[in-house]
């Protein structure tokens, strides 16, 4: 074997020269401490923005709510006098069905007091066409 | 107590109803809030202290008198730019008036040339306030029964029971 | 009659078609991007720029034959993919475009709830087909949808906070000033990669997970019903993009120009499914452990404390939005 003619293949005498293996990236753009800054900042601004824009929206929401202050007497007086009006229609429709009925009162209290009880919406319809009590039910109603 | 359940008739029911729609209403809220505060506030409180809406008829009344009064008063004078007010709320989704500053400014300045009304401050309206009425404050609204008499003080002298309390027999 | 045929055929077909649509040119559109983002073109034969290919897939789907497995449970079987569709189409109802179709309070709540309903048509099919395969990928699709909903539940409450309101109107009114993207800007990250994973994407397409599940829960599934479940899946993708155009970049809608806002908010909402094509063409997937550590040990956390922050800050500096 020592006379061989092949030659191996072997690493240059002294070795080969170290090659930089190392990950080499370049540095662009702020550093990581600057980014965290300028993240928390447009967060301080935006919490400025939205609070600012809050406080203006709650002034919004007492005006919206002091147009309906103001309108509520007028609505309310309007609301009992057409409650009052149906009671009254149907005391006269009861009258005309319950004429042959003997004994019958009409009008009679349902409750034992005095006092005014508000009637119930299905009291208020009972005589009326069943397209009544549904506008009145649903018929305004915007969302679920 | 009566047996039958007392209701006006259509004759005192009888009140010309201001026939408009909510963006109408909703426009002219704030000056309707500050002109025809007097009777408003005191319907308010008739209803309140009475809680019956057959003893606040006539305030009622008043109310809407006063408010057709008012309606009228703007359809004499500010027809135009009134018109112009409702009908951008009534075109906004949830009838804001936040989105109607121009028309509303122009409403505005209308109706202080010509009628003096000025729009309220905001927290104005929401106040609480204090009205002086000359009606009678309601004796018994809940129509409650008498509150039954108080027990007769004790004659007598009372003592200490001799054995210590019952309710409590841990006592050794 | 006409009023019959009005709220019954014409008015859900307006309201479906355009999602069907849009859900068949979004196939397409990730078909493309990921073909051009891989140095190849996509489908291009079918009609000009391969427009016409979505509908020829979906032709081609519902005249397979739908496969039934001899030992499947065949209702629940057929019943799933049903489920899902309808569940999708129905999220679509409280989307205001500028105006919903279903206006709710509580539309926040009435999505989270449905959206939550979705994970029983993928227990389901995957219980139904009988098959080792589809049962272990629909268990760990709930498992993943489950989790990530807790996170995706917690950052909404974090907007509410900040916005005073469960409607999606008030989203709106809210951002008119500002977008909420910008004071919330880590919720707004965490919520996107969240919905990554409500939706199943990738990177966190586990139950699909071609190399160890083929396909996940729907494998036994071909022709029709398995077009139901691709439909309901993509609806859900571009449902869930508009909310988070929604919620938090910005108000669309302007009352006195209602005409722009369908179209400024489903622009933002293209984007960001884009985004997510962008995101499953460029990373590799999570671990499973990994993508239960993220949402457990890291969103989780951080949300609860954001919600804490959320509160105290507009509380300290009067910031808190009116409320009724």
């Amino acid at each position: 074997m020592a006379g061989s003619k092949v030659k191996q293949d072997m690493p240059p005498p002294g070795g080969y020269a170290a090659f930089d293996y190392k990950r080499n990236l370049p540095k662009r753009g702020l550093s990581g401490y600057s980014m965290f800054g300028v993240g928390i900042g447009i967060m301080a601004f935006g919490y400025w923005r939205l609070f600012r824009w809050n406080r203006e929206r709650r002034r919004l929401q007492i005006e919206e709510m002091e147009a309906r202050i103001a309108m509520m007497p007028l609505l309310q007086a309007e609301q009992d006098r057409r409650t009052l009006r149906m009671l009254r229609e149907n005391l006269e429709e009861e009258a005309i069905l319950m004429k042959d009925v003997p004994g019958w009162k009409v009008g009679e209290k349902v409750f034992h007091t005095d006092r005014w009880v508000p009637p119930l919406s299905d009291e208020l319809f009972n005589l009326r066409p069943r397209e009544e009590i549904l506008s009145k039910r649903f018929g305004l109603m915007w969302y679920v | 107590m009566p047996t039958t359940v007392e209701i006006p008739t259509l004759q005192e029911l009888n009140v010309d109803e201001i026939k408009v729609s909510s963006a109408v209403l909703k426009a002219a809220a704030h000056h309707y809030g500050s002109q025809c505060d007097k009777p408003n506030k005191e319907f308010m409180l008739c209803r309140w202290e009475e809680k019956d809406p057959r003893k606040c008829l006539e305030e009622g009344r008043k109310v809407n008198e006063c408010a057709l009064n008012f309606f009228r008063q703007i359809k004499g004078n500010c027809a135009e730019s009134f018109t112009e007010y409702w009908t951008c709320l009534d075109y906004t989704n949830l009838a804001e008036l936040r989105h109607c500053r121009k028309q509303q400014q122009a409403f505005d300045s209308c109706v202080l040339d010509k009628l003096g009304w000025e729009r309220p401050e905001l927290g104005d309206l929401s106040k609480v306030t204090k009205v002086s009425t000359s009606r009678p404050a309601p004796e018994n609204p809940y129509h409650s029964r008498p509150r039954p008499e108080p027990n007769p003080a004790i004659e007598g002298k009372l003592e200490p029971s001799k054995y210590g309390s019952r309710l409590f027999f841990w006592n050794w | 009659m006409i009023s019959t045929s009005m709220t019954h055929i014409i008015n859900p077909v307006a309201f479906i078609v355009p999602i069907l649509l849009a859900v068949a040119f979004l196939t397409l559109l990730e078909r493309k991007v990921l073909g051009y983002m891989q140095l190849r073109k996509g489908p291009n034969v079918v009609g000009p720029y391969g427009l016409l290919q979505p509908f020829a897939d979906g032709m081609k789907l519902f005249t397979k034959e739908p496969v039934r497995p001899s030992t499947s449970s065949p209702i629940l079987f057929l019943l799933s993919p049903t489920l899902a569709l309808t569940i999708a189409l129905t999220l679509w109802a409280p989307i205001p475009l500028p105006y919903p179709v279903a206006d709710l309070n509580l539309t926040i709540l009435f999505i989270l709830a449905l959206s939550s309903l979705a994970v029983y048509s993928t227990l389901g099919s995957g219980w139904a087909s009988n098959s080792k395969y589809a049962l272990i990928g629909a268990l760990r699709a709930v498992a993943q949808t489950i989790s990530y909903e807790v996170s995706l539940g917690l950052i909404l409450l974090n907007a509410i906070i900040l916005t005073g309101g469960f409607t999606l109107q008030a989203f709106n009114i809210t951002q008119e000033s500002i977008w909420l993207i910008l004071p919330a800007w880590p919720l707004a990250a965490m919520w996107y990669i969240s919905t990554l994973a409500e939706t199943n994407r990738a990177p966190f397409d586990l139950t699909e997970g071609e190399s160890e599940l083929v396909s996940g829960f729907n494998v036994e599934y071909a022709g029709g019903p398995f077009a139901l479940f691709f439909l309901a899946e993509y609806t859900n993708i571009l449902l869930m993009n508009t909310l988070s155009t929604i919620l938090f970049l910005g108000a669309s809608h302007t009352p006195t120009f209602p005409e722009l806002s369908a179209i400024t908010l489903m622009t933002k909402a293209a984007l960001l499914s884009i985004l997510f094509l962008w995101i499953r063409a460029s990373y590799p997937r999570f671990r499973y452990d990994q993508l239960m550590h993220l949402t457990w040990k890291n969103f989780l956390p951080i949300t609860l404390a954001m919600v804490i922050w959320n509160l105290a800050l507009p509380t300290a500096f009067a910031g808190l939005p009116p409320q009724l």
